[in-house]
């Protein structure tokens, strides 16, 4: 019954994830169509030969990729092709926009993994160790590193970090290579830099929650409970306040994580030179690449659906009082 | 020969809040003996509950602190023990069971899990055992189609099937001592009347000793054998069930017995005690039950009140009883603990 119940608002939630990417793709198809420029004018102005007539191109093109039909047939076609995975095609690299995707994602996908890790693992620890030792020396020094680390922004951190340990110290001088493994020695050094860079802002807000979340649980009765059983005090914070604390930090991190696939992640990719989609739609973007463009934006909608999907499901697993019927 | 199980003595545990120091616990002086069921009574606030977590140094600190006494077990002086040893006998010796059982018992772990918990620590039982053992106990006190409903969770249960559980999970490794702090407090009164029972088949069946705390006369008729009145974190009278209902000594004793219904008597009204308890930041000077006291004398707000004993199981503090010489023996704290 439980499990049905689950099942039956997973369905639901999917079909909310389906009509929501209707409209995002709706709208990423009004806001090119509308533009000053013709799709094939960007087209146009990315080919370096300009031999020919330019009108001439331009019809030709607009024939080619159906850009003369009615705007609805042109919709039309754009969606049943989006959903056959022909998702266009990229002028600027001349590839299939899948193609291109399927080189890079991983890339993007690892620096964000291990950011995530990073920030997570840390900020909760150095979080429940500041409520544990509540009102020290200990505690506000992680206050005062924690605000520092919400008040930084990212790019000046990543520049500021490249200064000094590449620069300056020359610690970290490796870029990214994608000749080597992904988990190589060499490649997971170069992403240390990258990875504090995005997960310092994040790790710092994971302390200051999972303070505020632990001094609340604290609090509770069954904590008092726990220590009455004869628990140690390791197993009654690791254990019984943990579980219950953990429950608002999923929240904000899968928050973060649909955030920085759209940003933090892409920013530093670039200042960092690591290949991912970051820096794939940073390039398409300046080369007027549009189908690139609008497919990362959807990849990230579908990515910010998802996790929203996955956090509520994971809520069931952690939290047996959450039911969705 | 000493059959005391258990001896607080000039117990002293104090608040420091923003607001001033609460004196929660001053100099409190009780003894539980093998295979009773002692009654603390008293109004909310009067530091019962803070004497009963003293006793496991479970108060919070801060804001509180034991600032002196002795509690000793077997001769083992808890206040002093080191941590590691509190918690052997923590769950294993002395177990403690709380008021609200919804708020006392983890919402994100299983029934079973939280009674087979102490049974995995103290008694080094696997998983497998442990769960087999908590159905046991389940069953035990009271809660049906144990096998199923020990993969429940808290919020699946009703409040007087959770108290059951928090039970189950205080008797599981056998204590010697359960340390009851309100049990019924948070429950329906037919609900409460089953709890009661288990209490009394606990007594019976495994001869354990509890510490009974609640602030209700008519529970504490019920099921006490002796009774330890506290008024304003101090003990007021201590006396067996009888010598307390039947001949309260205690002003302060008179008052709460007077507050009873009596269905027997034609009186309209209850006759509350005049006043409320006083601040345990700035208490009165002299005796602490004065400023509500209908006996009340000149001497009570000058000088403590003494404690004198009625007879070998009943004494009481109070100006009124105060002999001229004959005091038994030495008022002290080892003879005023039994």
């Amino acid at each position: 019954m439980k499990k049905a119940g689950l099942r039956g608002y997973i369905i639901k939630r999917l079909i909310y994830a389906a009509i929501i990417t209707w409209g995002v793709v709706t709208i990423t198809f009004v806001l090119l169509r509308v533009g000053p420029m013709s799709p094939a004018d960007k087209y146009l102005s990315n080919m370096s030969a300009r031999t020919q007539d330019p009108a001439q191109v331009v019809a030709a093109i607009e024939a080619r990729y159906g850009l003369d039909k009615p705007i609805y047939e042109q919709y039309f076609d754009y969606v049943v092709n989006l959903a056959r995975g022909d998702w266009g095609w990229s002028f600027s690299n001349s590839l299939p926009v899948v193609t291109l995707i399927r080189r890079h994602w991983v890339y993007s996908f690892q620096l964000i993994l291990l950011s995530m890790l990073f920030s997570a693992t840390l900020g909760i620890l150095i979080g429940v160790f500041s409520a544990v030792k509540r009102y020290t020396r200990t505690d506000y020094l992680a206050t005062l590193f924690s605000f520092i680390g919400i008040s930084i922004p990212n790019f000046w951190l990543g520049i500021m970090l490249i200064l000094i340990f590449s620069v300056q110290l020359g610690w970290f001088k490796s870029y990214y290579d994608t000749g080597l493994p992904m988990f190589s020695l060499a490649n997971l050094k170069a992403l240390v830099l990258p990875v504090i860079t995005l997960g310092t802002g994040m790790m710092a807000g994971y302390t200051r929650y999972a303070r505020s979340a632990t001094l609340d649980n604290l609090k509770q009765d069954f904590v008092r409970t726990a220590r009455a059983k004869g628990l140690p005090e390791r197993v009654v914070i690791g254990k019984h306040v943990l579980r219950n604390a953990i429950l608002p930090i999923i929240t904000i991190i899968m928050f973060d994580l649909s955030g920085i696939v759209f940003g933090g992640a892409y920013l530093t990719e670039i200042i960092f030179g690591i290949p991912g989609l970051g820096r794939v739609s940073f390039n398409a973007l300046f080369a007027s690449d549009y189908p690139v463009v609008v497919t990362i934006t959807l990849i990230g909608a579908m990515v910010v659906l998802l996790t929203n999907l996955a956090t509520d499901i994971v809520y069931t697993r952690l939290d047996p009082r959450i039911r969705y019927d | 020969m000493n059959h005391n199980l258990l001896e607080v003595k000039n117990l002293k545990t104090y608040f420091f809040t923003r607001n001033g120091v609460v004196q929660a616990v001053d100099g409190v002086n009780l003894a539980l003996r093998k295979g009773e069921n002692l009654c603390l009574v008293g109004e909310s606030g009067c530091g019962k509950t803070a004497t009963a977590l003293s006793i496991l140094r479970l108060i919070d600190s801060p804001p509180g602190k034991i600032l002196g006494g002795e509690i000793l077990f077997h001769d083992e002086d808890l206040l002093r023990c080191p941590e590691e040893r509190l918690r052997q006998i923590r769950g294993r010796e002395i177990a403690m069971i709380f008021q609200d059982p919804q708020s006392s018992l983890n919402p994100v772990f299983t029934v079973g899990d939280q009674i087979a918990e102490p049974l995995k620590l103290h008694l080094k039982l696997n998983s497998k055992e442990a769960l087999e053992r908590a159905r046991e106990l389940m069953e035990q006190v009271g809660i049906p189609q144990a096998d199923e409903r020990m993969k429940d969770y808290p919020h699946q249960f009703s409040g007087g099937m959770k108290q059951r559980v928090m039970i189950a999970a205080a008797l599981s490794c056998d204590p010697e001592i359960l340390i009851a702090d309100e049990p019924t407090t948070a429950l329906d009164t037919t609900i409460k009347a089953q709890i009661l029972d288990i209490f009394h088949d606990l007594k019976q069946a495994r001869n354990m000793s509890i510490l009974f705390i609640t602030h209700d006369m008519g529970t504490v008729a019920g099921i006490a054998d002796r009774i330890v009145v506290m008024y304003g974190g101090k003990i007021a009278e201590v006396g067996t069930t009888f010598d307390i209902f039947d001949q309260p000594a205690h002003p302060y004793t008179q008052g709460l017995l007077t507050c009873l219904p009596n269905i027997s008597a034609q009186q309209q009204r209850l006759t509350p005690i005049p006043g409320t308890i006083p601040s345990l930041i700035d208490p009165p000077s002299g005796c602490i039950f004065h400023p509500r006291c209908p006996k009340r004398m000149p001497i009570c707000d000058q000088e403590d009140p003494p404690e004198v004993f009625i007879s070998d199981e009943h004494r009481v503090v109070c100006q009124l009883y105060k002999q001229p010489v004959t005091s038994p023996g030495k008022t002290g704290d080892t003879h005023s603990a039994q």
